[in-house]
Formats: C-alpha cells, sequence, structure tokens
C-alpha cells in the first residue's frame, strides 16, 4: 500500500477553547484520487478542510489532538500561505475570491507552490481560460459582479494557478443550479486527469459527488462513522435512505441503530 | 418574555457563560453530562441576575465592604472611588452603544463636556440649582444624541465613528469659543449641588452619592441589556440586516442607543462638573475618549460588568503607576517627567490589552468560570 | 496669488500624509491612528541624527527615512501582525494607543521643548520669488516636488506591479491570499514601511520649515480627513482633496479666524459623510466594511 499524499489521523478541533468541533478524524487521501467527505450541516466537513489548510487561526479554533501528515510530514498549525506553499490549496465555501479585484488581478494573485511544474504562467493562465472560457471574456469586469457559478469558477481558476498537488474544495454545488453544478463536478473530474490532482471534495450533493469520486468518508456530528469506496456508497441502503433520500417502508431508521456505523465513544453520560 | 437567546449570535458564548446548556422543562442526565449546577428551568430564572446563591453571597459581601469602606479609606482613596464612580457610568454609556449596539462612537468627551457645560453655564449664567441644571445636562446631552444619530442611519462603522469625532470637535469648538468670549479663560466654577438645606459636601458623602449613582445607573444598563432594547441592539451589531427582517426597527433602534447613551453621558459629565466643582474645555480632549473606549475595550466590549471593570481599571492606572514609582527606585528623569510615563504607560498596557486579551477582562473572568462549570472535563462533549 | 502658493505648499505636506493613511488603509484596511505620532518620531529622529552628525547633515535626510521606513515594518510586526484575526476596530485601537506610547516616550526623552532641526544642521530655508508677486521657500518647493512624486510612483506601483495587486488582494482578503501564496506578513510589512516612509518626508519637511516639537502630530491628525475626503481607498482622490482643504483653511485664517482653521478639514469631513462618504473617488463597497 503506498503512502497516503495526506494523511489525517485521531484529529481534534476545538473552538473557542471550549467547544469541540471534530473529534477522533482519520482519513486518507492517496496521489490521483478523487475522495469525497460527505454529511449533513454541522458535522465537521468545513472544519477539517480548514484545519487541514491552516484555516483555523481566524476562525478561534485549533487543532489540540491529532496530525495532519502531508508527503510523510506534518503540516498541521502551519499558516496558510506556507501550507499553498507545500501545495495543498483550499477553495473555501465562503469568500472564494477578491471581489475588489478584476479576474484578471484575481488570478493574477496566486502564486504557484514551491514544487510546481515548469511550466510558464502563460501556459498555466491560457489552461484556466480554455477550462473556463467565460473567464476570459469576463476578464476585466470585477469579481464581485460575476454571478454563482463564474465565482466558483473563478475560486477554482485561481485556485488551479496555484499549481496544487491537493486540491481542497468545499461545498463546491453550494448556492449553485443542478446542471452549473453537474457542469463543475465534471470538470473537476477533467482537471484531475488532465493534471494528475489528488482532490479532497466537501459535497452535499451526494449523487452527484459519488459519481464523479473514488472513496468517500461519511462525517457525522464531527466524527466519521462510515467510510468505503464510491460505488459500495451509492449502492449502500443506509446511505441512500439518510442522503439519497430513497424511501423505505416503515418508520424511519435512526443512524443509532445501525451496527455498521463505528463510533468513538469516551466518556459520555 | 422571550429568551436573551434567541437573536444574538454571541449567544452560544453566553450559553457557556451562564453554565453549561440548559434546557426548558428540566431533564435529568444533562445535569451529569456537563457537572454544572446551573441548571435553568423557567424563563425568570433564566433572566435572573442573582440566580444563584453564590452570586448573592458575593454580592452581599461586596456590597457591605462598600457601604462600609468610609470607616477605613483615606481621603485619596475615597477620591479615586469617587473618580472610578462617574467613569463607571461614563463607561456604561459609552459600553450601550458601542458594546451592545455596535455604533462606535469617538464623540465621547465632546458629550461629556456637553453636560459639563451645560450644568456649569446653568449654574453660573442662571443659578440654577443642581436638580434643574442636571436633568438639563441629559436633555442636552439626549438632543446631541439625536443629531448623532441621524448620521447612524445612513454610515456604518468607520465612517459612523468619524462623524461622532467631528462632532466632539465642533462641541470642543463651541465650548471653547464660550469659554473665551465669556472671560472663563481658567474654566468656569461650578457650586456644590444643595437641596434645601442640605449642601453635598465632603469625601463620605460624595463616596455615597456617586456610589449609590454607579449603582443605579449598573442596574439601568443591565436591565436594558437583558430586556428588549438589549436585544434588538446586539441584533443590530451582529447583523443589521438580518435583524430588519426579523421585524426589529433598526433605525429607530440605532437612534435610540445614541440618544440613551449620550444622555448618559451628558450625565456622566454633569456628575463630573459637580464633582470637581469645576468646568474646563482642556479637560474634555480626544484622549479622554480615548481613555473611555480603553475601559470599554479592556474591560470587555458588550458586558456591563466589563465597563466596570474596564472603568476601575483605567481610573488606578495612573495611581498605580505612582505607587510603583515610588517604591521601585527609578532614574530621576521619570520622577520629574511623572505625565509622560503615565502617559506612555497607559498606551502601553491599552495595546498588551488588545493583543494579547482583545474580549477583556471579563473574557479572562469568564474562562475562568467556564474551567470551573466544566471541571473535570476539558471541553463541551459532543452530542449523539 | 500668495493664497495659491501657500495652499500649494499646504497641500503637498497634506497630501504626504494623506498617503500615507491611504497606503495602510489599502493594504491592511487598518485605520492608523498613530500616524501623525509616528511622522512626529520621524522628526525626532531626523533631529537626533542632525545633531549627531554635526559635519554632514544631508546625510540625515535618508537615514531619517531609513529609520522611518523600519518603524513602519516594526509596527507592523509587533503590533498589528498579533492583531490579524481581530476585529478592525481593536486593531484601529491598537493604534491609538501606539500613538499614546509614542507620545510619552518622545515627552519623556525630550521633553515638550521647541527644536528645529533645519538651524542644527547650518542651512537656510530661503524664499523664491515667484511670477505675481509670491513667495515660495526652498523647503515649499520641495515639498511639492515630493508629493508629486510619491502619488505617481504609488499609483503606478499598486495598478501596475503585481506585488500592488497583491497588496490589494491581501487587503481584501488576507486569508485568502495567504492560501493563495500571497507571503502577507511581507506585504503588510512593506505596506507600513512605505506609509511611514512616506510621513517620514513629510516629517523631515515640516520640521525643518516650521518647528519639532510633541505636538507636530496634530498636523498628521488633520490630514487623515484629507484622505478620507479623497476617498479612504483612493490615490487617486489624496490631491483633489489636499488641495481643496489647504485652500479652504487659507481662506479661514485670511476671512475669518485662525481658530476656525484648525476646524475646517474637521468641516470638510463632516460635509463628506453627509454627501458622499465613500470620498470623492473612493470605491463605495467601502462603506459596507468594517
Amino acid at each position: 500500500m503506498t503512502i497516503p499524499l495526506l494523511e489525517v489521523s485521531g484529529l481534534e478541533v476545538v473552538y473557542n477553547h471550549a467547544v469541540v468541533a471534530v473529534q477522533g478524524v482519520s482519513l486518507r487521501v492517496h496521489e490521483g484520487r478523487l475522495v469525497v467527505l460527505l454529511g449533513t450541516n454541522g458535522a465537521g466537513k468545513t472544519t477539517t478542510l480548514r484545519a487541514i489548510s491552516g484555516f483555523l487561526g481566524s476562525d478561534n479554533a485549533e487543532i489540540t489532538q491529532g496530525t495532519v501528515l502531508w508527503d510523510g510530514q506534518r503540516v498541521g498549525g502551519l499558516q496558510p500561505y506556507e501550507v499553498a506553499g507545500q501545495g495543498i490549496t483550499l477553495v473555501p465555501e465562503r469568500e472564494k475570491i477578491f471581489e475588489t479585484l478584476t479576474v484578471e488581478e484575481n488570478l493574477a494573485t496566486a502564486v504557484p507552490a514551491r514544487r510546481a511544474r515548469g511550466e510558464s504562467r502563460r501556459e498555466s493562465l491560457d489552461q484556466v481560460f480554455r477550462h473556463f472560457p467565460v473567464l476570459f471574456e469576463r476578464r476585466r469586469q470585477t469579481a464581485g459582479y460575476l454571478s454563482g457559478g463564474e465565482r466558483q469558477m473563478l475560486a477554482l481558476g485561481q485556485a488551479l494557478l496555484c499549481r496544487p498537488r491537493l486540491l481542497l474544495v468545499d461545498e463546491l454545488s453550494l448556492g449553485l443550479a443542478p446542471l452549473i453544478a453537474g457542469n463543475l463536478l465534471g470538470i473537476l473530474e477533467r482537471l484531475r486527469a488532465e493534471l494528475g490532482l489528488t482532490i479532497l471534495l466537501v459535497e452535499q450533493n451526494v449523487a452527484a459527488a459519488l459519481k464523479i469520486a473514488d472513496y468517500g468518508y461519511v462525517m457525522e456530528h464531527g466524527r466519521i462513522v462510515y467510510e468505503d469506496t464510491a460505488p459500495r456508497l451509492l449502492g449502500h441502503a443506509d446511505i441512500q435512505e439518510f442522503y439519497l433520500g430513497v424511501g423505505r417502508e416503515g418508520r424511519a431508521k435512526s443512524y443509532r441503530d445501525v451496527k455498521q456505523y463505528r463510533r468513538k465513544r469516551r466518556w459520555h453520560g | 418574555m422571550r429568551s436573551r437567546h434567541a437573536l444574538s449570535s454571541a449567544g452560544f458564548a453566553r450559553a457557556i457563560e451562564s453554565g453549561g446548556r440548559y434546557r426548558k422543562g428540566g431533564g435529568a442526565p444533562l445535569r451529569a453530562m456537563t457537572g454544572s449546577p446551573y441548571l435553568k428551568t423557567t424563563y425568570p430564572s433564566d433572566a435572573a441576575l442573582l440566580g444563584t446563591p453564590v452570586r448573592r453571597f458575593w454580592l452581599a459581601v461586596f456590597g457591605l465592604a462598600a457601604l462600609g469602606f468610609p470607616l477605613v479609606g483615606t481621603p485619596v482613596l475615597m477620591d479615586l472611588l469617587c473618580r472610578t464612580a462617574v467613569a463607571v457610568v461614563g463607561a456604561h454609556a459609552l459600553n450601550l452603544v458601542t458594546g451592545y449596539a455596535g455604533q462606535v462612537s469617538l464623540g465621547h468627551a465632546g458629550l461629556m463636556a456637553a453636560g459639563a457645560f451645560t450644568a456649569g453655564i446653568l449654574s453660573e449664567e442662571l443659578g440654577a440649582p443642581f436638580w434643574l441644571a442636571l436633568p438639563a445636562a441629559v436633555l442636552v446631552g439626549a438632543l446631541f444624541g439625536v443629531v448623532v444619530g441621524i448620521p447612524s442611519l445612513r454610515l456604518r462603522g468607520l465612517y459612523l465613528a468619524l462623524s461622532t469625532l467631528a462632532l466632539h470637535f465642533v462641541i470642543l469648538y463651541l465650548a471653547s469659543e464660550y469659554q473665551s468670549g465669556r472671560g472663563f479663560a481658567t474654566g468656569l466654577l461650578v457650586p456644590r449641588p444643595k437641596v434645601g438645606p442640605w449642601t453635598l459636601a465632603g469625601a463620605t458623602a460624595w463616596y455615597y452619592a456617586l456610589g449609590g449613582v454607579a449603582t443605579l445607573t449598573t442596574l439601568f444598563c443591565l436591565n436594558l441589556a437583558r430586556t428588549r432594547p438589549g436585544r434588538a441592539w446586539m441584533a443590530i451589531r451582529d447583523r443589521d440586516v438580518a435583524a430588519a427582517s426579523m421585524g426589529v426597527n433598526v433605525a429607530a433602534w440605532k437612534v435610540l442607543a445614541f440618544v440613551v447613551s449620550s444622555a448618559l453621558t451628558a450625565f456622566g459629565g454633569g456628575l463630573w462638573a459637580y464633582y470637581l466643582g469645576f468646568v474646563s474645555v482642556e479637560a474634555f480632549s480626544f484622549f479622554l475618549t480615548v481613555e473611555y473606549i480603553a475601559m470599554v475595550v479592556i474591560g470587555g466590549l458588550g458586558s456591563v460588568l466589563g465597563a466596570i471593570l474596564g472603568a476601575t481599571f483605567v481610573t488606578v492606572l495612573p495611581y498605580a503607576v505612582d505607587a510603583i514609582v515610588n517604591l521601585v527606585p527609578v532614574p530621576d528623569r521619570v520622577h520629574t517627567h511623572l505625565f509622560a510615563v503615565k502617559f506612555a504607560a497607559f498606551g502601553l498596557l491599552m495595546a498588551v490589552f488588545l493583543i494579547l486579551e482583545p474580549r477583556g477582562l471579563v473574557s479572562v473572568w469568564s474562562r475562568v468560570r467556564t474551567y470551573f462549570d466544566l471541571w473535570p472535563f476539558r471541553y463541551h462533549p459532543l452530542k449523539g | 496669488m500668495q493664497l495659491l502658493a501657500n495652499t500649494l505648499a499646504l497641500a503637498s505636506i497634506y497630501i504626504l500624509l494623506a498617503v500615507g493613511y491611504v497606503v495602510v488603509y489599502r493594504a491592511s484596511r487598518v485605520l492608523n491612528l498613530a500616524h501623525g505620532e509616528l511622522m512626529m518620531l520621524a522628526g525626532y529622529a531626523f533631529f537626533g541624527l542632525v545633531s549627531a552628525t554635526p559635519g554632514h547633515p544631508l546625510w540625515a535626510v535618508p537615514a531619517a527615512l531609513v529609520v522611518s521606513f523600519l518603524a513602519g515594518v516594526g509596527v507592523y510586526a509587533t503590533l498589528v501582525r498579533p492583531m490579524a484575526g481581530h476585529p478592525l476596530f481593536s486593531a484601529v485601537l491598537v493604534t491609538v494607543s501606539l500613538g499614546i506610547l509614542l507620545r510619552g516616550l518622545v515627552l519623556l526623552g525630550w521633553t515638550a521643548d521647541i527644536l528645529y532641526p533645519l538651524a542644527v544642521t547650518g542651512y537656510k530655508n530661503v524664499p523664491w520669488p515667484l511670477p505675481g508677486g509670491a513667495v515660495l521657500t526652498t523647503i515649499d518647493l520641495l515639498s511639492i516636488l515630493m508629493a508629486v512624486t510619491v502619488l505617481l510612483a504609488l499609483w503606478g506601483f499598486f495598478a501596475r506591479s503585481r506585488l500592488g495587486i497583491q497588496m490589494r488582494a491581501a487587503a481584501e482578503n488576507p486569508l485568502l491570499a495567504a492560501q493563495r501564496g500571497v507571503n502577507i506578513h511581507l506585504v503588510f510589512s512593506l505596506s507600513w514601511g512605505i506609509s511611514t516612509f512616506v510621513a517620514g518626508v513629510a516629517a523631515v519637511l515640516y520640521a525643518s520649515k516650521v518647528r519639532l516639537d510633541p505636538e507636530i502630530g496634530v498636523i498628521g491628525l488633520r490630514a487623515f480627513p484629507v484622505a478620507l475626503v479623497g476617498g479612504l481607498d483612493s490615490l487617486a482622490g489624496v490631491a483633489p482633496a489636499g488641495l481643496a482643504i489647504a485652500l479652504l483653511e487659507n481662506l479661514a485664517i485670511r476671512y475669518v479666524s485662525p481658530l476656525l482653521s484648525d476646524v475646517v478639514p474637521f468641516l470638510a469631513l463632516l460635509v463628506m459623510l453627509f454627501v458622499r462618504p465613500w470620498g470623492l473617488f473612493g470605491t463605495k463597497e467601502e462603506i459596507e466594511r468594517v
């Protein structure tokens, strides 16, 4: 088994010195894979991504336990630009672009990671415009006036210009029409194929995400409760019931009744 | 009465502060989980100020100590406490508009000057007694509050703060024109407050008077904070668009915040004028505003206790510097330039607090409390 | 004509100081209310250096500017950087406390005596006759020249260069900029350094022309409305705002009273806040920030 590119072990994140948001989270992302992190709101998915990419400081949160290993080295607790320099780039859920700058200027702010390929800036920029032609059309427009889908494209384009090895995407389809979201997810898959990117995707649109993913983790209440390959997840009866809305006769089942869900309980009243 | 946590996004932090989570209607297992005895199961008990025996006990102790203090206090200490009391009133006023309503106001010194000068002018020019002059000062403050409140409807944050600053300069300009024009180059004298045959004079009398006023002001602000005005202001502070969409009349409440705050500030200014017996425009520089902002921030924005702690801290600081300089050997230069040292010490401490403890002394206190509330656990557990 | 000459001279000092506010605001979204005191500090550094090098006074000028630049970087590193995640209000208050601290330290070190750095250098500030019977001194002309140079240089930097664009990005969303690889600490230190550097230029000019005492920071505070009237994030607005306010001040001195001229910048500020809060050339979106 090859060493995973990203390995998170036993991560615990605490907000405001008082509230645990994520506990005992362990996941592995191998190079070139597209892994998806599923779960409802408040499950701790965004917190996990932000912990990996060094964003926690401004949220008044900190990693209190566990490690984040990137290519064998610890990156938990690094500054965001140091993490970006390592080759991990996050496309956040909110505030993903610079609204007062133009599209061109937005793309100009991206600084390629240290161990980037020897492509020239011009070539990378052309590549981004090729994937997202609408950005080229609107290149002189102030980014704040772009539509939701265009913003997401700009955010992705900007992230690509950082030449990441690992791309973390938080809620790609949030607030987007299903058609556009599906389009973007397709582009994501193409990028993975063309550029050999490794992607960790947080998504609420379970069906669309599982179609393009290789592996998936399910989070609930700050813990990982299930993990499996994507096709098996799609076929899993409980996933279908809780996330895909496929009905079941009789009373609704609570996940607490399901034995397959492994939960790490410690002290609990 | 609606729960005070309904509107504020800081309600979560307040839930922690109030000592563990609570459920209406009682629930036994929760007690074991959090280990906290401070469960509240009815609305009145939730909003109560002295809801727990511990609080009642400590308040009684503090009250007795405060009442008995003049028996042991030196005049210097009594004077210090009187100054602290006036500072507390001013700090509460600023806390209402900046801490609760989130509208930054930099015109504090100007408003205090307005109150002080109104009291001074009325007693000097018209011979008005204090029970007329002081309410007049409050009224003048309220009027200025309207003047300052109107820009708040259009402006936010920094720009609003600047309009209050401009108002400060305008008021000071008017005051200095009055002072030089009427020949009070060194300042106005203000006579002692009199009600019939009783004159308010002497350290002890002023101590009780000002202490009582400060206590009443604290109660007033506590009540404002935990009822509808407080909730409306906190909602506006956190997200005024969301507040408006929930039916909070943002414009009215914003102006009201300024009016109440300015009235209270002018009241504080009037008190100050009567206590010192003297009013002059030099005492109301922008530095005074900075001092009050420091009080509110060092104490903890948006907290009544914070205003008290901060006011005490900032008022006591120069005295503490005096004490340290007298105890510790320092170069002569420090003694001759003591004012500069106090000035620099204030700046340094303010910066240190802002960097290390931006949520103020109150947050230190609430961390201590949370530690003991949650002990032996370190954090609130995850549910499920 | 003299009125115009005086206006240009005063405006150039205002412009140099207002630029400092704008650069720091554009870069770190912080209102540096210690700018006046930093200018004062630069003035005292200039005096100290001039006194220490009696034979070569002119070297004190670049030396003082270097000290100013480093002071800005130092302020960022010790005070502004730790405030990174904190609300803007707190960061602004930190600058206020810095101003107080600096004022106290200067009073402690040099007392409130008035000093004259130019006299120490041995140079004299000669008046030059201009067409129309007006007169401007060497320093006035230098001020005007410096103001124009600084404005052009900075405008080019922010609009065209990649570093300038990254600085604007870091200003808007430092966390996102950091994630995109921008070394925000470098960028912010640089902007603070530039701001105090320009303040140092203003300090050297003002202290040489007028005097040096702990109160000269007040000029810095008066320049703040200039920055605002022009638009707090707009370098283009600094020049027209500076000229307008300088003109109004000189008119007030001539026709009303010198007392009023002190208040003129703040009155202009009040008017601007009611009529057009984002200033002459500021971005309207700025209103929603903070």
